[in-house]
């Protein structure tokens, strides 16, 4: 029985969107496959964040993008009931039909009126083939898209790292190069945890930690990974 | 990112000691959480990270070990643990026993605790950090990571004290956590202190009995995106009082805000003038704040204050409410409140309501601020009905005289009616009852 007045304590929604490559480069080596793979992995993990975090409501969004871009998950899914279904690849990389189509969601007028910084992660292997230039600099003028949490994942040696630095900024977050299917696995559990409790119930701050020049402290990744054996795309995708 | 070790892994300390990993248990900012099986004992391993496992940290852990706990509440290290083959360091301490949830249960209503369990936690929250401040050692990151609390009892347990230094120590590697770090950390003109834990207490605190924050009001709605920029704004640059008598700048928001609103007027005037000063006056002189040792003492009267109202539910009687002709009403069927009758002990006034406890607390001065040792119970008489009586449930025998000059000893067991004007000898501390 309900011994005290009141609900629990307000939360505000947090969009957790993910931007993924689905070009055709993307089936090489089974990159796509591990894609699939390390964000089903980190649904749990995910989950259990948010089951800790008294702060937030957290909603996941996707896109997918190769020759135009679509949405893969365009009703916002609670993140308690998130599931994910396999993308599958064809075509070419136009990140700006990504962009734009991330740019009409991110709209104030489709956003809630409160809420907590979006966080968006955007997965490529290679190099754009619109012009995605002109939609990024569209899309920065959105308000929502300053705010958000932005990240990028290289994938493989054939990303092109620094329009993956574009979108995150010059003072934003390194991009993240992950050359392995294990390295992509731990990436992927980042954002979807640690990033994801920084966007919405920020931890402890620790004062030797240098918060980057972004609106939300995202700790250190701790990429001590000295009991992993290098091992490379080729071998293992 | 990855763990830095697997279950069941059975590694070497450096001193030569096996230790047994049981299991992952969670991760924080600096570092990680085993369930680990070391000289025969279960105990918990925080190992940090490289990056936050340096020496200075190591010596801030080993200093501790030598300072000892405050009090049994603290899950404070016991043992520095190095590791063959490992860069950085961990050490033990003692376990979290699962019957304990943390402040996030309580936040997410995943738990109901009565009132009186969420109060005896804040009054033992409030003991601990007496006792921690009193070895003038600071904590630095109150938050809600770092307690449990046992829903049905109130008892509590503190962990994560590895930022714990003395007061005077600036260079401790942590700042506080947002939402609960006081005005002058947030914008940088302090490092967490002794002043700093005494805000971040009392957020804790309002937290626990309003399920809100409260600087989180008609400014907070305001803000569309809610990112550092805008907490460093709400906390640090322009903290208003949701409540503050003189500024209405910041009062919750219906719809938004709606447990404040809840619970605010619920609570004695006593209490409301406490978060009231250290969310004004407090917010900008540090010195204005409420000591541990006030909410202590204001929080036990609270406790003591309970009346049960004929619905059913806990309300708390208000004095002060008496002293201005304010009538006292049940929160939830709105009817008048009738207080049970009252004990007067140690200059306390318990209302004595069917199943109210006396504890160590109230009986015995060295178990002053303790709420384990159930030692008496208001109990209701096996025949007639209306009539209840206390139950002593200690080993010492009472004396008791009645208003008439009856008297009676009372052992073990044994009950004597509650009625006005009588005396209680418990052994060390007089009572008197009153009623109406």
């Amino acid at each position: 029985m309900k011994m005290r007045p009141g609900g629990e304590l307000a939360t505000r929604p947090l969009e957790f969107i993910w931007l993924a490559d689905c070009s055709i480069s993307m089936r090489n080596s089974g990159k796509i496959d591990a894609l699939n793979e390390a964000i089903r992995k980190s649904i749990p993990h995910m989950q259990e964040v948010a089951y800790e975090n008294p702060n937030a409501q957290v909603y996941i969004r996707a896109i997918k993008f190769s020759s135009g871009a679509s949405w893969h998950i365009e009703d916002r899914v609670p993140v308690e009931s998130f599931e994910w279904e396999d993308l599958e690849v064809k075509g070419v990389t136009d990140l700006g039909a990504a962009f734009k189509l991330l740019k009409d969601s991110l709209r104030v007028s489709e956003m809630s009126d409160r809420a907590l910084p979006p966080v968006i992660v955007l997965i490529s292997d290679g190099q754009p083939t619109d012009d995605y230039k002109a939609a990024l600099k569209e899309l920065m003028e959105e308000p929502w898209a300053v705010k958000a949490v932005k990240i990028a994942i290289a994938i493989g040696r054939s990303a092109n790292k620094r329009i993956l630095k574009e979108f995150c900024g010059e003072q934003g977050i390194e991009v993240l190069s992950a050359d392995n299917a294990e390295t992509l696995v731990e990436y992927i559990k980042w954002v979807s945890t640690v990033v994801l409790q920084a966007a919405s119930s920020p931890a402890s701050q620790a004062s030797e930690i240098q918060t980057m020049g972004i609106n939300v402290s995202i700790p250190i990744i701790d990429d001590d990974f000295e009991d992993i054996e290098t091992i490379s795309i080729e071998d293992v995708w | 990112m990855h763990r830095s070790f697997r279950d069941n892994q059975r590694v070497m300390t450096q001193s030569g000691k096996s230790l047994n990993i049981v299991k992952f248990l969670g991760a924080g900012g600096q570092g990680e959480v085993y369930e680990v099986n070391y000289d025969g004992r279960r105990l918990a391993l925080k190992w940090y990270f490289v990056q936050t496992g340096t020496e200075n940290q190591r010596n801030m852990v080993e200093k501790l070990i030598k300072v000892g706990k405050p009090d049994e509440r603290f899950l404070w290290p016991v043992d520095v643990i190095t590791v063959y083959n490992k860069r950085s360091f961990g050490y033990l301490m003692p376990l979290r026993p699962i019957q304990f949830s943390n402040i996030v249960d309580l936040m997410k209503r995943r738990v109901e605790p009565s009132f009186d369990s969420v109060i005896t936690a804040c009054i033992q929250l409030a003991d601990s950090f007496h006792k921690l401040h009193e070895k003038d050692l600071c904590y630095r990151d109150i938050s809600f990571g770092n307690f449990f609390f046992h829903a049905r009892t109130g008892d509590v347990l503190i962990c994560d004290n590895d930022n714990v230094t003395h007061t005077k120590i600036t260079n401790a590697g942590v700042l506080g956590t947002p939402r609960f770090m006081a005005p002058e950390v947030v914008m940088g003109h302090s490092k967490p202190n002794m002043a700093s834990d005494l805000f971040s207490l009392s957020i804790l605190i309002f937290y626990m009995l309003m399920m809100h924050h409260p600087l989180e009001g008609k400014q907070e709605k305001q803000i569309k995106c809610f990112d550092l920029p805008a907490m460093t704004k709400l906390y640090g640059e322009r903290p208003v009082f949701i409540f503050d008598p003189m500024n209405h700048s910041n009062r919750p928001v219906p719809g938004y805000h709606d447990n404040a609103i809840a619970f605010w007027p619920i609570y004695t005037e006593r209490i409301r003038q406490l978060f009231t000063q250290t969310f004004t006056k407090g917010a900008k002189y540090p010195e204005q704040r409420i000591s541990e040792k006030i909410w202590r003492d204001v929080l036990i009267e609270l406790k003591n204050s309970i009346t049960i109202c004929d619905c059913g539910m806990e309300n708390f009687y208000d004095i002060h409410k008496l002293k201005t002709n304010v009538q006292n009403k049940c929160w939830q069927c709105q009817k008048m409140l009738h207080p049970a009758s009252r004990l007067k002990i140690n200059n306390e006034i318990v209302i004595l309501n069917l199943n109210t406890k006396l504890y160590g607390h109230h009986l015995m001065a060295q178990e002053k601020y303790r709420f384990k040792k159930i030692l008496a119970e208001v109990v209701p008489h096996p025949i007639l009905e209306g009539r209840s009586g206390l139950k002593n449930l200690s080993k010492i025998p009472w004396r008791v005289k009645t208003k008439e000059g009856k008297q009676y000893t009372i052992d073990f067991g044994k009950s004597f009616t509650i009625e006005d004007g009588t005396m209680i000898q418990f052994g060390e501390v007089e009572g008197m009852i009153r009623k109406g």
